[in-house]
């Protein structure tokens, strides 16, 4: 879908807002607009230039009164469609923009696991937050500024004319005047302050990083070279600094001026109109219609300024929408199975898989290897042999490239994921804990077990302790960034997991910040409450691992050797090797 | 205006660089913080910006409020047929413009006309030029205050320690440097700027329209409070409202980024419609008070032009009474060309009240911001070097560590994190520390280093009260590598010259090749010169760590610490780093901080720590027997029964 039909399905579906709000901004500028017309009108109605070039006073009370009850109504009605027609867009605004980042939301989680891997986060949060924010910036201006002020411009147009032609043509033609001297303003301090940002956020880069790692900094006595570094850099924003700030404080100024020129055009041109209207009445100008056209000229040239000025706020939303549309538009995950397992599988059969992350960089290669319902297998290896990976394809994050996983005999792409994952409990080193209580977090995958189920699963991961030293015991909010170490945030995800008592658990370094003896504690948790059941373990520590059913030796993603503990040792080969370096 | 001029125009002098170079002999710690250093200091500097800049702005304000009535002095001139009809402002005004000559012969108005046309169009162009020069003035003295200001918070944030920061906020101490210093620029530059032209014009069209007509002066009077009232009212309210709105957004953004954090779990789980729900709750609270500040902003502008309408009504018709009562004012009855100078009066002041009002939103966040910053200069770092501070050399063999009943404790009368701790360490000797988590090895560590104090006890160095121990020469002969390993951005060949300047490739890569992280950095195509992303996120955690101790290995240190710093490692790898310090640095002090007892077993003293005590102390077979929880740590890392 294009960039267009997206806007226009977002906008589309508030039409009677649409409809309301471009009735009150109508209704508005008509009565606004108006009233320099009836200041002039009124100014007329107390004298005008004779003959002779000279001001009579002649002041109709009658006319005068009725010209400025109809002001006065028409401010009133004025004042209230402005208010609704800006409330109107602000609850318009606020309304798409509610719809756009839900979608974005949900296309989080309906993307696959290998659009979240590849993609920074910090980029796709960039899309969910300042990027929507940029949309209603821009959605706003768009309301308020471009169509008012063509609104207002068309309007103004219509009666200046009515008050007198010759005028009227000539402030069309002078006007544009300070929308092309602010334009070239503009366009000049932008490409500064896109620089000026750009050295800011290095500034900011910098900082960031040596409050975070001040010790380090200090221990390694670098404050003078940092302080150095960064006054370089802070040298740099300044120059450039002062050349944005400087380039764009003279649009105010310039803007003035060309108003002020305007201004004394007009007046000027106007008092020698009059002066000559009575020789040639074609010229039509008066002292009324005078005060009306300095007005005018005002009202004129606003909305061309302050378009302009939010031209990089069009710009920017209209970028951040592209990006949005973009993301919107990738591909969901692929998930088209529909056979139900109907009870937990007795067989998970990894059949000669084939898989690597990118083309051409070959990581698994025709591995096989079955899994019966209540062994316990652990996977062992260096870093990067591929040990995750196979988490990885047993959950579906990611399908094979060749050969299948079976369960049960049915191909793992032909069971819906949801069906497949309901079996699973999953336990990874790089532990998740989301902004909400303890209580709510534990409870997170078993949604209906009770509080008391959700402690008695705390006592059993070994969290419990910890938990009741915190400030509101199990009701402490805790969230990405709070203060619990990475060993406890690995207790309370165990806990999590010990909960939904799955029929197939997965730990993967579950335990690798857990202390030694609580890891030793933890694991005889788990075996009692996975006996008769399925797990695969991960682990760094061979301890946790010598009773394993089967042991996978991996390396460069193939199984270099597979047994029990005793047979690996007795072979005296790499997992010899591994498991007597830690007590060398 | 043309663009190539500007750098010419405004070329300015270099600010001197010679005070942060390399070269310059490196200020002590203590001589940076007691410059005594306020946000105050930064603007004095500039004092004279705030004198000439705005003395420039006023005379563009003085054109900007004459213009008016030159064309009122046009406008008698022109239209009046009785000299006693013209009062003495426009009178003299006439004079002046009758100076420039006559130049349209015979027709005396149309003269008028054109010439105090020219006249008002050359005010222009210098109020413009003298704007610029304010301009010009404003942006150079505020980035300079800005400039100064950042740099000296940045030094004063590297004299603090991490407990002051934490205690005081790191979010904080980053948002005041980042932020808050740039807000004070913008009060410093719009101080000049408008500081005192918006309150000129205010004030400059209130005394003229009461010269005027001082009926009429009496509405302008009565309508600038009201405006302004109006517009603070809405303005605070709005403002109270962007907080809540700012904190739904951080909750949002919390709530999308646990959300790709945990997508695995999500996914696994397949919780992903109650995370949509969540979401869309959460979007939904936020509309409704987004919307809320939008009913509130829309009041501003309505409620304003009320009174502007009102205000330009009440003109016209007391314009009207005055006139058709035949009201004297300066001499003369009042005239039409009042009424519409006075109509361009009244939209000034409303237009330079809406600025104003903006630049008392711009002062306030600047006022905030400096007593931020003022804040910041002042805190006091808790870690402060003795003033007549001590340096020693000693001798392997001789004691270089003792600690004698150590206690610490983060909060004053909290738990003790540390409770009486003492062992002594002679200069070569290995230590090894084991514990569980949060048992108080790395609080340990960071006492060493003097990156905190002890709460009581004594801690002695080269026996040395650490606290007389120059500070300076403590980093410099201790290398630290701590659990979490840190990288910096840049390149492999910066990291390690953070710890050794300027040492040369064959340093760099001896470091490496003990860290045993030489065939990984070698592999690459530019070797050491590979560049390092921010945080070292393109190595992974085991690269990071062995190039972390190459930083440490690469100063040679006294002593050096690996704090938990080959966690990542494989237990070869870790095996065979260890083998090289031990080979490589013979006479170093080595403390080794683990929870692996192979780690550490073959340490000369091992410390067993447990929330905060020492239960064991002694060599691996002493322990083994004297200390159970050793015993079973021991244990259950080892094979069963062997």
């Amino acid at each position: 879908m294009t960039i267009k039909n997206s806007l226009l399905r977002y906008i589309g579906s508030q039409r009677k807002l649409i409809v309301l709000s471009f009735v009150s901004v109508f209704v508005f500028l008509l009565a606004n607009l108006s009233l320099p017309l009836l200041v002039g009108r009124s100014l007329n109605a107390i004298g005008s230039i004779a003959a002779d070039g000279t001001f009579v006073l002649a002041i109709d009370f009658r006319l005068l009164t009725i010209y400025l009850v109809v002001a006065l109504v028409l401010s009133v009605l004025g004042v209230l469609f402005d208010f609704v027609f800006e409330y109107a867009i602000g609850i318009l605004t606020q309304r798409i923009v509610k719809d756009i980042r839900d979608d974005v939301f949900s296309k989080i989680c309906s993307v696959p696991i290998k659009a979240i891997d590849e993609r920074k986060h910090g980029d796709m949060l960039q899309l969910e937050i300042q990027d929507v924010e940029n949309i209603a910036n821009g959605l706003f201006s768009v309301f308020k500024q471009l169509v008012q002020g063509v609104l207002s411009i068309l309007i103004t147009i219509v009666l200046m004319f009515t008050v007198n032609w010759i005028m009227a043509l000539g402030i069309i033609v002078l006007s544009p005047l300070s929308l092309f001297v602010s334009k070239f303003v503009a366009t000049f301090s932008h490409r500064h302050f896109k620089s000026q940002s750009a050295l800011m956020s290095d500034l900011n880069a910098l900082s960031l990083e040596s409050i975070a790692n001040l010790e380090t900094l200090q221990t390694l006595q670098y404050e003078e070279r940092s302080l150095a570094d960064f006054a370089r850099r802070d040298e740099s924003l300044r120059k450039e600094g002062k050349v944005a700030q400087f380039s764009a404080s003279w649009t105010n100024p310039t803007t003035r001026f060309v108003n002020n020129t305007i201004y004394c055009v007009i007046g000027i041109a106007g008092i020698v109109m009059i002066l000559y209207t009575p020789s040639y009445p074609i010229l039509g100008m008066s002292l009324g219609s005078l005060t009306s056209f300095l007005s005018y000229t005002n009202e004129y040239t606003k909305p061309f300024n302050e378009i302009s000025s939010v031209a990089a706020e069009f710009e920017t939303a209209r970028f951040s929408f592209g990006r949005i549309v973009d993301f919107l538009a990738g591909e969901d995950d692929v998930d088209d199975g529909s056979t139900l397992l109907e009870k937990a599988p007795t067989e998970i059969s990894f059949e000669d898989i084939s898989f690597s992350y990118e083309p051409g960089q070959k990581l698994i290669e025709h591995f096989s290897q079955r899994i019966r319902k209540g062994e316990k297998v652990a996977i062992v290896g260096p870093t990067g042999a591929g040990k995750t990976t196979l988490i990885n394809l047993l959950m579906r994050f990611y399908d094979p490239t060749k050969g299948r996983i079976a369960f049960d005999g049915i191909d793992s792409r032909a069971i819906p994921k949801k069906e497949l994952r309901k079996y699973f409990g999953m336990v990874l080193q790089d532990t998740w804990i989301f902004q909400g209580t303890i209580l709510e977090n534990v409870r997170y995958a078993s949604p209906t077990s009770s509080d008391e189920e959700v402690k008695r699963a705390c006592i059993e991961a070994h969290a419990d302790s910890f938990i009741q030293t915190l400030p509101h015991g199990y009701e402490t909010v805790v969230s990405a960034k709070s203060g619990l170490s990475e060993g406890e945030r690995q207790l309370l995800t165990i806990a999590r997991v010990l909960l939904r008592k799955p029929e197939i658990v997965i730990l993967d370094e579950a335990t690798s910040n857990v202390d030694t003896r609580t890891e030793r504690l933890i694991t005889d948790a788990f075996d009692r409450v996975m006996s008769g059941k399925t797990s695969i373990v991960i682990a760094h520590r061979l301890s946790t691992i010598q009773e394993a059913d089967v042991i996978l030796v991996l390396k460069d993603g193939n199984v270099i050797e597979k047994g029990r503990h005793a047979e690996l040792m007795a072979r005296h080969g790499f997992y010899y090797d591994l498991y007597t370096s830690q007590f060398r | 205006m043309s663009r190539p001029l500007m750098p010419l125009l405004f070329q300015e002098e270099r600010r001197p660089m010679s005070s942060f170079s390399l070269e310059s002999a490196r200020p002590s710690c203590d001589k940076i913080d007691s410059m005594d250093y306020k946000v105050s200091t930064a603007l004095k500097k500039n004092m004279w910006a705030y004198i000439v800049g705005p003395a420039f702005k006023i005379i563009e304000a003085v054109f900007d409020l004459l213009i008016p009535l030159f064309m009122k002095a046009v406008l008698d001139l022109s239209f009046s047929s009785d000299p006693r009809t013209i009062d003495p402002i426009s009178k003299a005004l006439g004079n002046f413009i009758a100076l420039f000559g006559q130049w349209v012969p015979g027709n005396e108005k149309l003269s008028y006309a054109l010439v105090g046309g020219f006249i008002i169009l050359l005010m222009g162009i210098v109020g413009l030029g003298t704007t610029m020069v304010c301009q010009y003035i404003a942006a150079l003295a505020a980035t300079r205050s800005g400039t100064d200001l950042r740099d000296a918070l940045y030094r004063k944030i590297l004299t603090l320690d991490k407990k002051t920061i934490e205690a005081f906020g790191q979010g904080k101490t980053q948002t005041i440097l980042n932020s808050d210093s740039f807000q004070v620029q913008q009060g410093v530059l719009f101080f000049i700027r408008l500081g005192i032209r918006a309150p000129f014009i205010i004030l400059g069209s209130l005394v003229f329209s009461f010269i005027l007509d001082w009926h009429i002066g009496l509405v302008f009077l009565g309508i600038v409070p009201i405006i302004l009232l109006i517009v603070f009212k809405v303005m605070r309210k709005a403002s109270r409202q962007y907080l809540v709105i700012q904190g739904k957004l951080d909750s949002l953004s919390s709530m999308a980024s646990d959300n790709l954090d945990g997508a695995r779990v999500v996914r696994a789980f397949s919780t992903q419609d109650i995370e949509r729900e969540r979401f869309s709750t959460a979007t939904a609270d936020y509309r409704k008070e987004a919307i809320h500040v939008s009913k509130i902003n829309a009041l501003i502008n309505p409620l304003t032009f009320a009174i502007v309408s009102l205000a330009t009504i009440l003109v016209v018709l007391l314009g009207g009474f005055d006139m058709s009562n035949g009201v004297m004012f300066l001499g003369a009855p009042l005239q039409p060309s009042t009424i519409i100078t006075l109509v361009s009066y009244l939209s000034q002041i409303f237009q330079t009240l809406v600025l104003l009002t903006n630049l008392v939103t711009i002062f306030t966040k600047s006022i905030v911001s400096w007593k931020r910053c003022d804040e910041l200069f002042g805190l006091k770092p808790s870690i402060v070097e003795s003033p007549d501070a001590k340096t020693k050399k000693i001798a392997v063999g001789e004691e270089i560590f003792s600690f004698d009943n150590v206690s610490l404790s983060y909060a004053e009368g909290g738990n003790a994190a540390l409770s009486d701790i003492s062992f002594s360490l002679r200069k070569g000797e290995t230590l090894g520390i084991i514990g569980g988590t949060g048992s108080g090895k790395t609080t340990l560590i960071r006492l060493l280093e003097r990156l905190l104090d002890r709460t009581s006890g004594t801690i002695r160095y080269k026996g040395i009260d650490i606290k007389d121990y120059s500070i300076h020469a403590l980093h410099s002969e201790i290398a630290y590598v701590p659990q979490k390993s840190v990288l910096f951005k840049g390149t492999i060949r910066s990291n390690l010259q953070m710890s050794k300047k300027d040492s040369s490739d064959e340093e760099i890569q001896k470091a490496l090749r003990l860290s045993c992280a030489f065939d990984f950095v070698n592999a690459y195509e530019d070797k050491i010169d590979h560049e390092v992303e921010e945080g070292g996120k393109n190595f992974s955690g085991g690269q990071r760590q062995r190039l972390c101790i190459a930083r440490g290995l690469i100063r040679k240190p006294e002593v050096l610490i690996l704090d938990d710093a080959t966690s990542a490692l494989d237990l070869l790898t870790d095996r065979q780093v260890r083998h090289n310090i031990a080979s490589a640095l013979p006479a170093s002090t080595k403390i080794l901080v683990s929870q692996r007892v192979s780690t550490i077993k073959d340490s000369d003293i091992i410390l067993v720590l447990e929330g905060g005590h020492v239960i064991g102390k002694g060599r691996h077979e002493e322990l083994l027997k004297s200390c159970p929880v050793y015993l079973e740590t021991y244990q259950s890392q080892m094979q069963k029964g062997e």
